[in-house]
C-alpha cells in the first residue's frame, strides 16, 4: 500500500467572514515519492495552498495530515522534514552566498562538516563557487534564485516544495534545476513543484493537480490528463503578420481557438472534424496563414482545456 | 507513521540534538541578524548613541552645578532608556520590519524555536546598545566625576531590565498589521515610559495615579534597580527589584512561546 505523505481533505481558506474564498474544498493526496506539479494562473490559489501545507497558513475548514499528523498541530515537525522555498524576498540577502547555503543546513541540524562540504557541493554544481563570499544582495535575480533553491535542497529533507523554482533562470539553469529535482526524487524525495511553466514541468512531474479559482479543478497522471483532450487534435498556425484577427474570424467555427502572441495561434478541433477543417484551409488559399501543423496535446493544452471547460460549467449555473 | 525517507544521515552528518542543537541554531540565527548590520554597525551605534550623549552633555547648559545625585539619576535613567528603547522600541520595530520583508517565511519554514529567534534579535541589539551604555558611563566619570559601582549585579540588572520590556517589543512584532502601525505604536509607549513612569524622573515627581500606574511598569523597577546598582552596588533594595524583574522576564517566555506564532497564521 502506498504511504501518503500528504493528505488533503475539504481544505477551504475564506477571508472576511467567507466573503472572499482563497480556496474551498481542496482534496487530495500525495504518495511517498512523488513529484506533483501544482498548476494554475496567477492568483489561482497555489500559493494559499503551499502555505497551508506547510502550516503557516491555517484551514478555514478541511484539514491537512503530514505523515498522518494535523498539519497546524505538528507545524515544527513539518518545518524538520519539508524544505519549503517561497518566492518571496528572504532575510538572507545581506548573507555570503556560502553562509546561506550552510547557514540554513545547520539551521536544519546538520554538523558544521556536512553543512560546509554541501555547501561547497552546490555552489560547484551550480557554478558558483567564485561566488561564494559574495553576499546575495549583489548577485543576479537568477544567481539569487539559484541560492533559494540550494537552500532547499541542503540537508536532504524527505519532502522538498519549490514555488516557481525555475522564474529568472536563463535556459542552461532550469535545466540544472529540473535534473537537481530529478535526481533527488531518484532518490527517493517528494517533491512538490508550484508552477505555471506548464512545458517545462511536463518533463519532471509524475501527476499534476490543475488549480483556479482556489479550487481543484483537476489531479492525475499527466498521460491521464492528456487523453481527456485526446479527443481532440491540436493545430499549430502561422499567420501573416498583422493578419492574425482574419484567421481567427475564419476559423473560430471549427474549434477552441487560443492565441499564442505575435502571429501564432492554437486550434484544438475534434478528431471527426479535422479532415473538413484542413479541406476548409486547402481550398482557401487566401487565408493569410504562412505554415500549420498538427501536433499531439501537450499539458499546456489539457490545462486549458480544464479551465475552459471548468467556466462552461460555470456559465451554464 | 515515519517516512522512509527521512534524515539522510550520511549528508547530515550526525543530526545535532539538545543543548547542541539549541547553541548553533542561537548562534546561526544570530550570525544571521548580524550580518543585517555588519555593513552599517558603526552607524547604528553612533545613531544609537546620540540621544543619550546629547541629553548628557546638555545637562551642562540646563543645570547649573548638577548635584552627584541628580546626574547619577539622569545618567543611570539614560542607561536605562537605552536598554528599554532597544528591548521594547528596538525589538518591536525590527521584528515587524522582518515579518513584512517576507522574512517569517524562511525562519518558519526550519525547525527552529521562536525564543532562540528572538534572543539572536536581542544580541543584536545589545551589540548595538552596549557600546552606548559604555560611553556614558564613561562620560559621567571623567566629565562629571561620578564614581559608579561596578559589581556584578550590574549585567544582571541590565540582562532582567532588558528580559522584563522585551516581551512587550516581541508582542507587537509579531502581532503588526503593518510596519507603519507597528511604529506609531512603539513611539507612543517610548512616550510613556519616558515622561509617564519614573524611568528619568524620580517616582515621587510623578501625579499620584500615575504613581501608582508606574507600578505595573517594569521599567519602573528596571530604572530602580539600575540606579541602586550603579550608586550603591548589590543591595537587598536591588535584589528586590531583580526578582520583579524575573517575574516580569519569566511571564515574557511564556507569553512568547504561548501567544506568540509565526507559523500558523490565522
Amino acid at each position: 500500500m502506498e504511504r501518503m505523505v500528504y493528505e488533503v481533505r475539504d481544505v477551504s481558506k475564506l477571508y472576511k467572514k467567507g466573503k472572499v474564498k482563497a480556496n474551498e474544498d481542496i482534496t487530495f493526496d500525495i504518495p511517498e515519492g512523488e513529484i506533483l506539479g501544482v498548476l494554475g494562473p496567477n492568483g489561482a490559489g497555489k500559493s494559499t495552498l503551499i502555505k497551508q501545507m506547510v502550516g503557516h497558513l491555517k484551514p478555514t475548514e478541511g484539514r491537512i495530515l503530514f505523515a498522518g499528523e494535523d498539519v497546524s498541530k505538528q507545524t515544527r515537525k513539518v518545518a524538520s522534514l519539508v524544505a519549503y522555498y517561497s518566492q518571496e524576498p528572504h532575510v538572507l540577502s545581506a548573507l555570503k552566498t556560502y553562509e546561506a547555503l550552510a547557514f540554513t543546513g545547520r539551521l536544519r541540524g546538520m554538523t558544521k562538516s556536512a553543512a560546509d562540504r554541501e555547501a561547497e557541493e552546490l555552489l560547484e554544481q551550480f557554478g558558483m563557487t567564485e561566488l561564494r563570499n559574495k553576499q546575495l544582495k549583489h548577485l543576479s535575480g537568477g544567481q539569487k534564485r539559484m541560492v533559494g533553491i540550494g537552500t532547499v535542497l541542503i540537508g536532504h529533507s524527505p519532502v522538498m516544495i519549490f514555488d516557481e523554482p525555475t522564474n529568472e533562470l536563463d535556459p542552461k539553469n532550469r535545466r540544472l534545476v529540473w535534473n537537481l529535482i530529478k535526481e533527488r526524487n531518484r532518490q527517493g524525495t517528494t517533491v512538490i513543484l508550484v508552477t505555471h511553466n506548464v512545458l517545462e514541468a511536463e518533463q519532471v512531474v509524475h501527476r499534476v493537480a490543475v488549480i483556479n479559482h482556489g479550487r481543484l479543478l483537476d489531479i492525475d497522471a499527466v498521460s491521464r490528463l492528456k487523453q481527456k483532450v485526446d479527443q481532440r487534435l491540436k493545430f499549430e498556425l502561422s499567420t501573416e503578420f498583422g493578419r492574425k484577427e482574419e484567421v481567427m474570424a475564419a476559423l473560430a467555427y471549427w474549434g477552441s481557438m487560443q492565441d499564442n502572441g505575435e502571429n501564432r495561434l492554437v486550434l484544438l478541433v475534434e478528431k471527426q472534424e479535422a479532415s473538413r477543417m484542413l479541406d476548409h484551409i486547402i481550398r482557401h488559399p487566401e487565408l493569410p496563414i504562412e505554415e500549420y501543423a498538427v501536433k499531439p496535446p501537450s499539458l499546456e493544452d489539457v490545462y486549458f482545456h480544464i479551465d475552459e471547460q471548468v467556466r462552461k460549467e460555470a456559465a451554464l449555473v | 507513521m515515519k517516512l522512509s525517507t527521512g534524515t539522510n544521515h550520511a549528508a547530515f552528518g550526525v543530526p545535532l540534538k539538545g543543548p547542541g542543537r539549541l547553541w548553533t541554531e542561537l548562534s546561526i540565527l544570530f550570525r544571521i541578524q548580524f550580518a543585517i548590520v555588519r555593513d552599517s554597525w558603526a552607524w547604528v551605534i553612533l545613531m544609537a548613541t546620540m540621544f543619550p550623549l546629547t541629553t548628557v552633555l546638555f545637562m551642562k547648559f540646563f543645570a547649573e552645578n548638577p548635584s552627584e545625585e541628580m546626574m547619577i539619576r539622569i545618567i543611570a535613567g539614560n542607561l536605562i532608556f537605552g536598554v528599554i528603547v532597544m528591548g521594547m522600541n528596538g525589538m518591536g520595530q525590527e521584528i515587524s520590519w522582518q515579518k513584512h520583508e517576507g522574512h517569517f517565511t524562511y525562519y518558519a519554514s526550519l525547525p527552529i524555536s521562536k525564543i532562540n529567534f528572538v534572543l539572536a534579535n536581542l544580541f543584536r541589539g545589545l551589540l548595538n546598545t552596549i557600546p552606548s551604555f559604555v560611553i556614558l558611563g564613561m562620560i559621567g566619570q571623567l566629565i562629571y566625576g561620578i564614581q559608579f559601582h561596578y559589581s556584578w549585579g550590574l549585567p544582571l540588572v541590565i540582562i532582567l531590565s532588558l528580559a522584563s520590556v522585551v516581551g512587550i517589543g516581541v508582542y507587537i512584532g509579531f502581532w503588526s498589521p503593518n510596519h507603519q502601525l507597528t511604529n506609531m505604536l512603539v513611539q507612543a509607549l517610548m512616550m510613556v515610559v519616558t515622561f509617564l513612569s519614573p524611568v528619568m524622573v524620580e517616582i515621587d515627581q510623578l501625579p499620584a495615579p500615575l504613581q501608582w500606574l508606574s507600578y505595573i511598569f517594569p521599567t519602573t523597577y528596571a530604572a530602580d534597580a539600575m540606579r541602586n546598582v550603579l550608586l550603591t552596588g548589590w543591595s537587598r533594595g536591588v535584589m528586590l527589584d531583580c526578582v520583579v524583574l524575573l517575574g516580569y522576564s519569566l511571564v515574557t517566555i511564556v507569553l512568547i512561546n504561548k501567544m506568540v506564532n509565526w507559523r500558523v497564521n490565522k
